[in-house]
């Protein structure tokens, strides 16, 4: 489903943030991404999500050369993933209905098809009691739910999550964790980045590390990644 | 789910204007004034123009023949030349008695002036004609036997006439820099609407939305505010009218007054009202293709 090819992204002005990355991450995977702050983890996450393209090395995303795809198609290949933020990117002007929803606008659904899944969407977080909040009088917990039931709103193939827990208590961590493994277990590539090594530890899962833009070890246990 | 489309758009207009009034308010004010000052310049040009065609429309031309030149035959080449226009020989003697009509009591001061004093001479009435074609008319009757010098007595009518037709130059290019200016400003208000947003903006991207699908609600939103705006200046602008035209009665009354149509007159009015919607777009598309330019720079 990702393949990296010796994948370099460098900034004018500064270091490269990846350095000569080689990664191949199957269907169905879940897969944390782990290291240091600064490591690249969300540079990674935001070359395959075409946020931004490699300086060098090729990068293929659902068997398509990402450098080849037209910007005007971009948005059609976003479709195909859900992202999840540290800081949730919530609209805080919209209801949790209605951020729910955004996905499915775009894709042009009609109301009736939306209000049915988005009505889903909440069930399956917890959250079908507070769809006409608004974000900022939600917990951090909840706005995360939120962002996680937008993020699957459309059946990705593939969920991105930068930093899904960064903000959260530890209870409300395994929440949004357990929701993400739910996605996974119903199909969904789900890219974990993380520096919470409990999170690693828990959950027993293939770690690919990051240090300072290099690919320090990658694997399916967390010892690895503590010997590495 | 096609057609439903720009509904949606529409919808998601709406709502933003809600949630951002004073974006929207600014917006709106803005295109009113630039309307508002456009049409207020055409309703005023409008008027000239009536003016200057009722008071054309009173229109005698006087040939003034050369002494000995025979009256007759040049009131039949006059006659030949304006066709279906009343033409009337007006001897010498005709003309003093005229004259002393006119002076009233007055007329003591023409004692001692006798039939030779003035001119025999030809007028032509011309009612209705327009001011060029009084010239016209007036440049023929030079030509005719014996005409020494024509009159039509509207050469501060010519001075208008050329007023109107700068002002209308003056017009157009005051309209176009209007309509920049007014492009601008409205783009740099849509722009706050534009930068207030840009969280959502960068959310739809993320979720997948198009450029159109994040465009489109602002360019309705553009729209939406134009037609608002310039409606409201049009509204204005009828109620100026009702307002202003029976305190002008007297000025008018020659021109035989001024209706709505000449001020006013529907198309002018159509016109304003797509221009404003038209200033309103042109606005809200540069601010969004700006904004996401930048996005897409980033």
């Amino acid at each position: 489903m990702i393949q990296l090819f010796h994948v370099t992204k460098e900034y004018p002005g500064d270091g490269p943030a990846l350095q000569d990355v080689t990664l191949e991450i199957d269907k169905g995977e879940f897969v944390f991404l782990t290291g240091p702050s600064g490591a690249g983890k969300s540079t990674l996450l935001k070359l395959i999500f075409c946020d931004e393209p490699a300086t060098s090395g090729q990068l293929l995303l659902f068997g398509k050369n990402v450098a080849k795809i037209r910007p005007a198609a971009v948005p059609f290949v976003r479709r195909n993933i859900g992202v999840v933020f540290q800081d949730f990117k919530l609209l805080s002007q919209r209801t949790v209905v209605e951020n729910v929803a955004l996905p499915l606008e775009v894709r042009g659904l009609p109301d009736r098809e939306i209000k049915r899944r988005v009505k889903a969407l909440l069930r399956s977080v917890g959250l079908e009691h507070r769809g006409d909040k608004f974000p900022p009088s939600l917990s951090g917990g909840e706005q995360q739910r939120v962002a996680v039931a937008r993020a699957l709103a459309a059946d990705p193939a593939l969920l991105l999550a930068d930093e899904p827990t960064g903000n959260l208590d530890p209870d409300r961590t395994l929440e949004v964790m357990d929701l993400l493994h739910g996605a996974n277990a119903r199909g969904t590539t789900v890219v974990v980045a993380t520096h919470d090594r409990s999170l690693l530890e828990r959950y027993k899962r293939r770690v690919v590390a990051l240090d300072h833009g290099r690919l320090v070890s990658d694997g399916d246990s967390v010892r690895r990644v503590s010997a590495s | 789910m096609t057609i439903l489309r720009p509904l949606y758009f529409t919808r998601r207009a709406f709502d933003a204007m809600l949630r951002g009034p004073y974006v929207a308010f600014v917006g709106t004010a803005t295109i009113f004034v630039a309307i508002l000052a456009t049409g207020l310049l055409a309703a005023a040009l409008g008027g000239a123009e009536r003016i200057l065609q009722g008071w054309a429309g009173e229109v005698q031309i006087s040939v003034y023949l050369a002494p000995g030149a025979d009256l007759e035959a040049a009131a039949r080449a006059a006659r030949a030349l304006a066709p279906g226009r009343p033409v009337e020989a007006v001897p010498a003697a005709t003309a003093l008695r005229r004259l002393a009509d006119v002076l009233g009591e007055e007329a003591r001061v023409l004692e001692g002036v006798g039939p030779g004093a003035l001119p025999d001479a030809v007028e032509v009435r011309a009612p209705g004609i327009s001011l060029a074609g009084a010239r016209q008319l007036a440049g023929a009757l030079r030509g005719i036997p014996g005409a020494a010098e024509v009159d039509y007595g509207n050469a501060w009518l010519e001075k208008l006439e050329a007023f109107v037709a700068r002002a209308k130059i003056a017009a157009v290019v005051l309209f176009s820099a209007l309509a920049v200016a007014t492009a601008v400003l409205v783009s740099n208000t849509l722009r706050l609407a534009v930068f207030a947003r840009r969280d959502e903006i960068e959310i739809m991207k993320l979720v997948g939305a198009t450029d159109g699908f994040v465009t489109a609600p602002f360019l309705i939103e553009g729209v939406l505010q134009g037609l608002l705006g310039a409606g409201l200046a049009v509204l204005a602008l009828l109620g100026l009218h009702a307002l202003l035209v029976p305190r002008l009665k007297a000025a008018v009354a020659l021109a035989g007054g001024l209706a709505l149509r000449d001020t006013l007159p529907p198309p002018l009015l159509v016109g304003l009202l797509a221009g404003g919607g038209l200033v309103g777009l042109l606005g809200s598309a540069l601010s969004v293709a700006r904004t996401l330019r930048r996005m897409h720079g980033a």
